[in-house]
């Protein structure tokens, strides 16, 4: 691969390091991967395409255009999956009416009172819930949907046991935030031992310099991150059967 | 593997009411190993073999904690167990209490008073180089460990369990592996307990509720069974 989307965000001595210290080989994915989709929901995409600045007035977590970028590959991964029997796994958030549950959220943003819906700000004008996952790439009957509370999709939830029981041995990871609930959650799959693919494309977050940064971070120690046409290739070569639910 | 007729043809039939056996009825199955299983050996360490073949009760003074004669009884099954497991390439792992002088301690009681060498492994069990040893200071052989990633890794699908105490340890990591979706296997003459009654009880929960409660033999032979596969 030539020019990655790190790399003009890289000084030539931390190029150096990386290529010296055998950082970033290629790891491989797994013989039998799930498709996860960390956190594709309103809160992180906003109800339409507008420029982050625009958008965060409404939904704070929004992620702009990058989002809506992301959303036709995502679906395009998601179609290659069903097609060939492999898992689709979503993760959204949770939040308890009155918000009691947010923890640790309210800590470091001024405006996590707006995530429950009486709190939402005036440049909302629908009451659409923010942990609804995207229509454009809605959870069909087979797939499984994980509720969650902290940005790993692994902690708290039975992601662990669910993947023992699909049969799958390891990740293929879309969604956002990268340097958030999608570092968060390769970082744990990679302590769990599964083995796992980041799709470049199907990845975002509000922070350019994060996104780029934290994907050159996990490439060089935890995943492999690719681009979708090499990401096609490999669900293409999959030929697994899985148990899936029956939806 | 076991026919659904012998489900309940275990240590429990003497204290269980027929009236609660009906009630249980329902989950009466057919009973075996997984396809690609690995040996859970919990908590075989010397503390619980000491002062010999008597009565926990008559060592508590000496030996608190010593499962006494009931450990004694599962040193030989228990050593078929593992060299049938290790002959068929069933991958081994052993978990045993880290020593801490300030350690989280895996159950309440007060009057224990531990030596390092007391958390050793029975030399009856020694671990082979091969095989892999954790330690725990909860119950759980996967709490704080890396249980998990190692039978991920290994695309192990199931446990064969034996060690003590069937009520502690064994119970909490039987339900760990059963909550993480993998299918175990306990194996009877393996597991023991200070109280032959908690023994008898919670083999009895945990093969109607999370695993396979089976007699030595019949692992041993779906064991050498899956060696020939």
């Amino acid at each position: 691969m030539t020019e990655r989307i790190w790399d003009k965000f890289l000084t030539e001595r931390d190029k150096q390091v990386f290529a010296k210290g055998g950082w970033a080989a290629n790891a491989g994915g797994g013989k039998k991967p799930a498709l996860l989709i960390i956190d594709v929901n309103y809160a992180f995409c906003g109800e339409q395409s507008k420029p982050i600045l625009e958008a965060v007035e409404e939904w704070r977590t929004s992620c702009g255009e990058e989002a809506w970028e992301a959303l036709p590959h995502i679906r395009t991964l998601i179609d290659k999956c069903h097609e060939k029997g492999i898992p689709v796994i979503y993760t959204t958030g949770t939040i308890r009416d009155d918000g009691w549950d947010k923890g640790s959220w309210a800590w470091k943003s001024s405006r996590s009172d707006e995530d429950t819906s009486d709190g939402a700000p005036p440049a909302r004008t629908s009451n659409r819930d923010g942990n609804d996952i995207m229509d454009e790439i809605a959870p069909s009957p087979q797939d499984i949907v994980i509720r969650k509370l902290k940005p790993s999709a692994f902690y708290a939830t039975p992601l662990v046991s669910f993947l023992n029981d699909l049969g799958a041995d390891s990740l293929i990871v879309t969604g956002t935030t990268t340097s958030g609930c999608v570092r968060a959650s390769v970082l744990d799959a990679f302590s769990n031992n599964y083995r796992t693919v980041i799709v470049e494309e199907g990845c975002f977050d509000r922070s350019q310099a994060s996104h780029a940064i934290n994907l050159c971070d996990m490439h060089a120690k935890y995943a492999d991150v690719v681009q979708m046409d090499e990401a096609m290739e490999y669900i293409e070569g999959i030929d697994e059967t899985y148990n899936l639910p029956t939806g | 593997m076991a026919s659904k007729a012998e489900f309940e043809n275990h240590c429990w039939a003497d204290i269980m009411k027929p009236e609660d056996l009906e009630t249980y009825a329902p989950y009466a199955r057919e009973t075996g190993i997984g396809d690609n299983p690995a040996l859970l050996v919990i908590d075989l360490y010397n503390l619980v073999y000491k002062g010999g073949r008597k009565y926990p009760h008559e060592l508590e003074k000496d030996f608190p904690n010593s499962c006494g004669i009931y450990a004694d009884d599962a040193i030989a099954p228990t050593q078929q167990l593992i060299a049938g497991c290790r002959a068929a390439g069933v991958p081994i792992f052993y978990i045993t209490t880290q020593f801490n002088p300030h350690r989280v301690a895996s159950t309440r009681r007060t009057n224990i008073k531990m030596v390092a060498e007391d958390c050793e492994i029975h030399d009856a069990f020694a671990p082979h180089p091969e095989d892999t040893v954790f330690r725990e200071e909860r119950p759980s052989a996967f709490f704080g460990t890396p249980l998990i990633a190692h039978l991920n890794e290994r695309r192990i699908d199931s446990l064969i369990v034996c060690g003590e105490s069937t009520s502690g340890c064994v119970r909490a990591s039987v339900l760990e592996a059963h909550m993480y979706g993998k299918h175990v296997s306990v194996v009877e003459e393996c597991c023991f307990d200070r109280c032959e009654i908690t023994h008898k009880v919670n083999l009895f929960d945990m093969h109607h509720k999370y695993a396979d409660v089976m007699h030595l033999d019949e692992v041993l032979s779906s064991v050498s069974l899956m060696k020939a596969a």
